[in-house]
Order: C-alpha cells, then structure tokens, then sequence
C-alpha cells in the first residue's frame, strides 16, 4: 500500500508541511525533510521550484525564484533525494507546476519519482480531465498518487467527478486564493468545510492554503482529516533559518 | 486525374474559383441554358485552360469567342460532325491553338463505334449522361459502361459528379475503365444557383480528390489548435474559464450582442478602419502593398476591437469588475477606455520596468480611471503582470472578469480574442474587391508578439490556400543573440499561461525572459493557433532584429507619411529580406501607431 493511503489510515489529524527546494540554500533540501520529520510532522510537500507559480501568493513565488537562481532543477533534485528512502520513512510529494514536468518527459518523471519512494504529485495546473485521458495510466504505472484540488467555488457535481478519479486525498483550497496566510477562518469557510464533510466523499479530505498557525490548524482539522501549511513555513525559514524547525512544527502542534 | 469545373458565369465567384486551380475552367455559350455566359472573363492564371462549351453553334462563332475570350479549348455539345471538327481544327481564322473535346452522352447499350470518326479530329472525349438537355442534367450514368471503351483517346468523365461521389471515383480510378480517363468534369453539384459554384465544397472536394487531409486552423472543440491550446489552469479558475467557454459563443451569437458590438466598432472605434494602397511603398520594392489601417481605431492600434467584444461579454455574464495585464500598455489603455465607458472599475496590472519605460501609458490608463498595479515578481515585465492578474482572477472568482489582451490564455481565449479581432480580415476581404477586384491577396503579413492583430488578420484566409500568411517575429538584437523573442525558432511546446504552446524555456522548463526593443512583441509564447500555424507551415514565420525594424519603421514615415508603432515596424522590415512578385498584392496589418514609440524612435535615431 502507499505510503499516503497508510498514513490516512491512521486515528489522527494530519500535519503536512510544504517547502520549496533549494530554498533557502541549495542544499538544504535534505535536511529540512528530516527535521520535518524528526518533530512530528506526517507528510511533506517537496516543491519543486517554477518560474511561474500562478497559484501561488509572493511569499512562494519569491522562494522559488530564490531557489531557481540557487541552481534548483528537476536533475538537481531527483539527485539530492537518492537514498532518501533509507533516511525517512513518512509520506513525500512533490508540489509542482506542469511544465517542468513535461519538459523532463512525464514518463520518466514518474519513473524516478517511484525509484526514489515518491509517494505522490500535485501539479495545480495540471486539469483533472487531461490527467485522466493521458497520464492516469502512468502515475499508476509507477505507484503514484495524484492530489486534486477544489475550491468553495467547485460544484458539487465536479466534486464527486475528482474524488472519483482521485486515489489519496482531495486538497481542499480553504478559500478562492492563491497561496499565502490569511487572518483566520470565517463563516463562509466553515460552512464551506462543513459542505464538503457531508458529502461523504471516498477519499479523505486535506485543507490548504490560509493555514498559517495552532489556531487555523486547528480550525481545518475539526473538518478535514489534515491540514497543509506551506507559506508559513517558508517565511519560518526565511526568518530564523533552517535551525529551528522544531519551534515552527511545536508552534503548530503543542500550542 | 485532371479537373474541369464547368458553367462559370459571375466574375467574382470565376476569380474564387480559379484560386482553387482547377486545370480547366467552362463556360458555356449557349443561350438555352441559365449559365449561358454573357460577360467577361476576369484575369486568371494562365495554367487554367479557359474552354468555351457549344451547342450545335456556327463555326464562325465559335471563332469569334475563341479570339474574344482568349479561349484553350471548345467543346462541342451537339452533332457536331467529325467533318465539322476538321474544319474548325484547321481554320487559319483562330488566333490562337486550341483544343477540340467532343461531347458524347452515355447509356447502357451505348454503341462506342461512333468515336471512330472523331479518332482524328479532336482532342479529348468528354463522356456526359443522357438526359433532357445537352448537358447539366445532375446525374451520373454507370460508369462501368467505359470498361468497352475502345479507344485510346484521353477522356473527361463528367454528368452529375458531386461530392458524394469522392469514393465512387476513387473506385472508378482503380479500374480499368479509367485507364484513359484525363479529367473529371463538374458542374451543378457544386451549384448554390445555376452559374454560381460554391468554392469551399468544391475545395473540399478538390483535397479529397488528391487525398489532402483537409488541415483545420481554427480551434476543435476541446480547445486545441493540433496539439496547442487547451486550458492548463490551476481548479480555482476553473468555474471563471468554464462559465466563459460555455457562454462566449452563445452570447457573440446573439443578435443583440452583434448589433451593439457593430455600432461601438463603428461610432466609437470609428471602423472600417481603411485599406490604403501605399504607392510610393509599393514603387520602390516592385510589389502591390496595401495597409490596412488598424492604427487609425480610437487608442491608436487593434487592440480595442477585443476589449470592445470582451467588456460586452463582460457585462453579459453579470460581471462588474475588469482586470487585465499590459506590456507596452496597449491593451491597459484600450482595457481602461472601455471599462470608462460602460462606467466598470478596471485594475490593470504592469510590470514594475514596464511602468518605468512606458509612462505615458501609465497617465493615459490613469487619467481614464483604471488603477495600475505594479507587478513586482520575477522579471518585472509582461508575463509578470500576466502572472498577476491570473492571480487577481483567483482570488476574485464571482465579481470578475479578465480581459486577456492577446490571442494566448487558456481556451476559450485564444479563439475569443482571434473571432473579436476578425473584423480585421472580413473588411480587408471586401474593401480588397472594391479596390482589386478579388477577395484574396497573396499575401497577408502581421507581427506576433501574443499574436492578436496577426489572428485577425489572417482569420477569413486561414483556409483559403492561395492566400500566403506571413508572420513576424521579432528577433531582438538576434535570434543567437541571447537577447529575442523569436519564439517560433527558439520556442519549444510547453505551458505558459494556461495554454499550450511554443514558448521559450530554460532546458528545465522554467520559462526565460525574452527580448525586444517593442514592448509589445517582448513575449516568451505565441498564441496556440500561430503555434499551429508554425509547425504546419502554413504561415511562414520570418524574425526581425531591432535594427532593422527602426528602419523600417522611419522609411514608412518617409514614404508614406504614417509613423507605425515599433512592433508594427517590424512587419515593415520583411521587404529587406523576401522580394514580391510585381503583380504580387500583399496586405499588411499597420497594427498600431507610432505616437507611443516616440521616445524610443528619438533616442534611436538621435532626431
């Protein structure tokens, strides 16, 4: 079984943490999956970097432009994460946008992503019909498990077409955003996270974007079987460095 | 197999079709008939045989048509005897040489020993249905009956072919009853009214005949162009972009969307815009070269043809806010101008450089009541602001709309703006009759950055094959420079902006900046369908450096007395580097106008 699907088996609520690789140095890659590790945290997001991250606020858009002029490629990664597999043993996705991907060759992409124990990909810009009609065949060739997004503005209708093409989970977009905090959760949200948790949808459900601290964290998972936190955790590292892991992940967990 | 297409009567539509190449055009000389032909013959291409068809007429009248008209071949409809065609074989009183087809009409029991006289005195058969009336009678006759053919003559075969019989005559080819069939003849299957020949049928018909897969330029209905296009976007825009694709043609199908888009273009645009036949240009490169005059719209370029069709889109799908990204700031004014004048709030998003170099634009977008938001990410340029507003149309879902500048974007876009900016090319089809007599240049020539004024004016010419598209990159200070926007040479398929396309990319698929001294063409994608349009190679895609469109652009001043904007310049500067026929007639886009680039032109050139 994947490494996601037996994660989501498990009686608690999860924390996934996303960072851009080869921020804030290049080679930083390694040990911030690590730490994560190593302080609770249930699945990590490895972003791989994009010139053009359209769903993404400025906080992402400036790590990933850091961590292009770093030197961060594809080649660059898929090489710092040889042996990863022997070092952690949580789930690992990696977050990225569809054109790098193409460009390396989506085969041989997912290929490599199964030799390392890639776990999964979320490629926002990546529809779920052309997924379905011309790569569905081989994410699953290579074990992979695809995350979709939705939003509150998502009809119903649709819902139940991703979670019927899903496999893992359903990324659950908090509110019509791009990446970033936002201050707290309103009605509007939590009627929102309450609609979906009615639907009895197949696959369990992740809330992103706008979680940034406990209090939100908290909030998301009362509905969702997780919560993603990205942008927060950048400007962590972006501000005491990639030392102090344990204070961002205890912040959220034991506050 | 050669093609004959018979019973031509209008001058227009005997110019349309003679753009098909058929290798024998009819036309018939016999009153009785309703596609009796009684005008004249417009110019066309000497490789089409003109062939004047008889019935029963004096010889002398024969020959005086054949001088008149300049005929190739006649064709006798009726009992023509073999000693008639002797003689008309052999009269010193034609002008010219021509070829004799003799007409026979063909029934089961057929006696083909009839031929045998005429084995001598003529050039061709030309096997009919027997019916009523000599010729046209719609019908084909049983074509197996030509298995007892007995000559060796080359024959037309002809008698109610239409398109549906594509697979008949492919059949037929593969017999032997064809072996000595010449040609095909076709007449009133391809008839909208008698003497009025439909030339899209027949053009399709003329591709299967040849087996040429019948290439589609515009958009299918799952959004691609081949293999570009479609609609990569991230699922928050997906509810923004899926109420767009199912509602865009809906609505610009309505009658009242018409009429308003119509009358804004004419009383506030101020279309048509002219077509202008540039003679001192044309003088001095030996070629026959009209501008069509898209800088004279109101904003001073096309652009506000789509921001017209968009804001009323806009207004259709209950939205009240309009975003929109600009380079040069082109589009942010032409977006401005109508969000002032529907009375809608409108936030343009530029690049932090661009707003330094274009402040003109900046206070012209002002002064109009829109706000510029500076896009402070990445390279601070076009594709930037473009990231911003996607961004924007995010986190603003409901309320909404996005007016994408250029033929790019996730689909609908792309065939939106290209129908929105279409006007372009349906008024250079007819303004060219009036001035040329005919519809199709042979050339229509256009910058692309996104692409937008190049889709326009090439749309009505996309499918019409005698007609060249032309299209003009800009090579920045060279296309091995480091420093271009060539993207056709240096762009490789990938996704910029929701669509797939060319575009220019890092080996890694990051997507790198790219260069131009036109703001406007300084753009790493081209619009899906140019992509297409590339890599089919019906347009030909040339790249012009910077300094070669600045003198473009000063020689147009001087010659002609119009200052073109920079990214139209470049278009200009083909005439350096491909040579035009004399008789040649080749459209140019004057996209935009100068009045912008002034500065620059100053710094350049030092004035």
């Amino acid at each position: 079984m994947n490494r996601i699907n037996q994660k989501l088996q498990e009686d608690k609520k999860l924390l996934s943490i996303y960072f851009t690789a080869g921020y804030p140095e290049i080679n930083d890659t390694v040990s911030i999956i690590q730490d994560l590790e190593k302080n609770g945290v249930d699945m990590i997001e490895i972003g791989l970097p994009f010139s053009d991250p359209l769903a993404d606020g400025p906080t992402i858009q400036d790590s990933s432009t850091a961590a292009l002029k770093n030197g961060m490629t594809t080649e660059v990664l898929f090489k710092q994460l040889e042996g990863i597999r022997e070092m952690v043993s949580i789930p690992l996705i990696i977050m990225g946008y569809f054109n790098p991907m193409f460009q390396y060759g989506v085969e041989a992409f997912c290929k490599k992503c199964q030799e390392l124990g890639i776990d999964g990909l979320i490629i926002p810009d990546l529809p779920v019909d052309v997924y379905h009609e011309k790569y569905q065949a081989i994410f699953e060739k290579y074990g992979l498990i695809n995350v979709f997004l939705i939003t509150p503005q998502t009809s119903d209708e649709r819902i139940r077409y991703i979670d019927s093409i899903s496999n893992g989970f359903i990324y659950m977009v908090s509110s019509a955003s791009t990446t970033g905090a936002k201050s707290g959760f309103g009605e509007e949200q939590t009627a929102y996270f309450e609609r979906i948790g009615n639907m009895n949808l197949n696959n369990p459900q992740v809330i992103g974007f706008g979680i940034s601290n406990n209090e939100t964290f908290t909030q998301a998972t009362k509905y969702a079987k997780g919560a993603i936190i990205g942008s927060a955790f950048v400007k962590h590292v972006t501000k005491h460095g990639v030392d102090s892991i344990d204070t961002f992940t205890n912040s959220i967990l034991n506050a | 197999m050669k093609l004959k297409v018979c019973g031509m009567k209008y001058q227009d539509n005997i110019e349309s079709i003679a753009a098909l190449k058929p290798d024998y055009l009819g036309f018939i000389f016999y009153e009785k008939t309703p596609r009796h032909f009684d005008t004249k013959i417009p110019d066309i291409s000497d490789n089409i045989k003109k062939t004047g068809v008889f019935v029963n007429a004096e010889i002398g009248t024969i020959v005086e048509k054949v001088n008149e008209f300049k005929l190739d071949a006649v064709q006798l409809h009726g009992e023509e005897s073999p000693y008639f065609c002797s003689i008309l074989r052999s009269t010193s009183l034609l002008s010219r040489p021509i070829e004799i087809i003799k007409v026979f009409s063909v029934k089961e029991g057929f006696n083909f020993e009839v031929l045998e006289p005429y084995e001598n005195v003529c050039d061709y058969y030309l096997f009919d249905t027997k019916g009523k009336l000599p010729g046209g009678n719609g019908y084909t006759f049983d074509w197996s009956l030509l298995n007892d053919y007995p000559s060796t003559k080359p024959f037309f075969l002809s008698g109610g072919i239409g398109i549906d019989q594509i697979e008949a005559i492919k059949t037929f080819q593969k017999s032997d009853a064809s072996k000595y069939c010449y040609a095909i003849d076709v007449n009133s299957k391809f008839e909208t009214e008698p003497g009025l020949k439909n030339s899209s049928i027949l053009r399709e018909f003329i591709n299967k005949l040849h087996n040429k897969k019948t290439m589609n330029y515009n958009v299918d209905d799952k959004g691609y162009y081949g293999e570009f296009g479609g609609a990569f976007i991230p699922e928050m825009l997906y509810p923004n972009v899926e109420e767009l694709r199912q509602n865009y043609l809906k609505v610009m199908a309505e009658p009242e969307f018409q009429k308003e888009f119509d009358k804004l273009l004419k009383d506030y645009v101020g279309r048509p815009s002219p077509l202008y036949f540039a003679k001192r240009l044309s003088e001095k490169y030996n070629t026959k070269i009209y501008l069509k005059r898209e800088d004279l719209n109101h904003t001073g370029a096309h652009k506000i043809n789509n921001t017209i069709g968009q804001i009323l889109m806009a207004k259709r799908l209950g939205k009240t806010r309009i975003i929109a990204e600009t380079g040069a700031g082109q589009h942010g004014v032409a977006t401005a101008t109508v969000c002032a004048l529907m009375g809608m709030e409108c936030i343009v998003y530029m690049g932090e450089i661009d707003i330094a170099r274009q402040a003109p634009n900046v206070a012209r977008m002002k002064m109009l009541g829109a706000k510029v938001v500076p896009a402070l990410s990445g390279s601070r340029t076009l594709k930037d602001a473009t990231n911003e507003a996607i961004r924007d149309w995010i986190n603003n879902p409901v309320n909404t709309h996005y007016i994408i500048g250029s033929a790019i974007g996730p689909h609908p876009y792309p065939d939106m703006v290209t129908r929105f900016q279409a006007v372009i090319s349906e008024e250079i089809k007819w303004q060219l009759r009036e001035q040329e007599g005919r519809e199709n240049p042979d050339y229509v020539v256009a910058c692309i950055g996104g692409g937008s004024n190049a889709a326009g004016t090439y749309y009505h010419y996309l499918h019409e094959p005698d007609v060249g598209i032309i299209a003009v990159e800009a090579a920045g200070l060279g296309i091995d420079s480091g420093e271009s926007a060539a993207t056709s040479v240096l762009g490789k398929e990938g996704i910029i902006h929701g669509c797939k396309t060319l575009l220019m990319q890092t080996k890694d698929g990051q997507i790198t900046e790219p260069y131009s001294i036109s703001a406007g063409l300084d753009y790493p994608g081209v619009g899906p369908m140019h992509a297409h349009l590339s890599k089919t190679g019906r347009a030909e895609f040339l790249s012009i450096t910077d300094s070669d469109a600045m003198e473009a652009g000063l020689e147009l001043s001087k010659l002609e007395g119009i200052i073109p904007a920079i990214e139209t310049s470049h278009a200009f500067a083909i005439f350096k580097h491909k040579t035009f026929k004399p008789d040649d007639v080749v459209v140019m886009s004057l996209s935009g106008r100068g009045d912008k680039d002034l500065q620059n032109y100053i710094d350049y050139f030092k004035i």
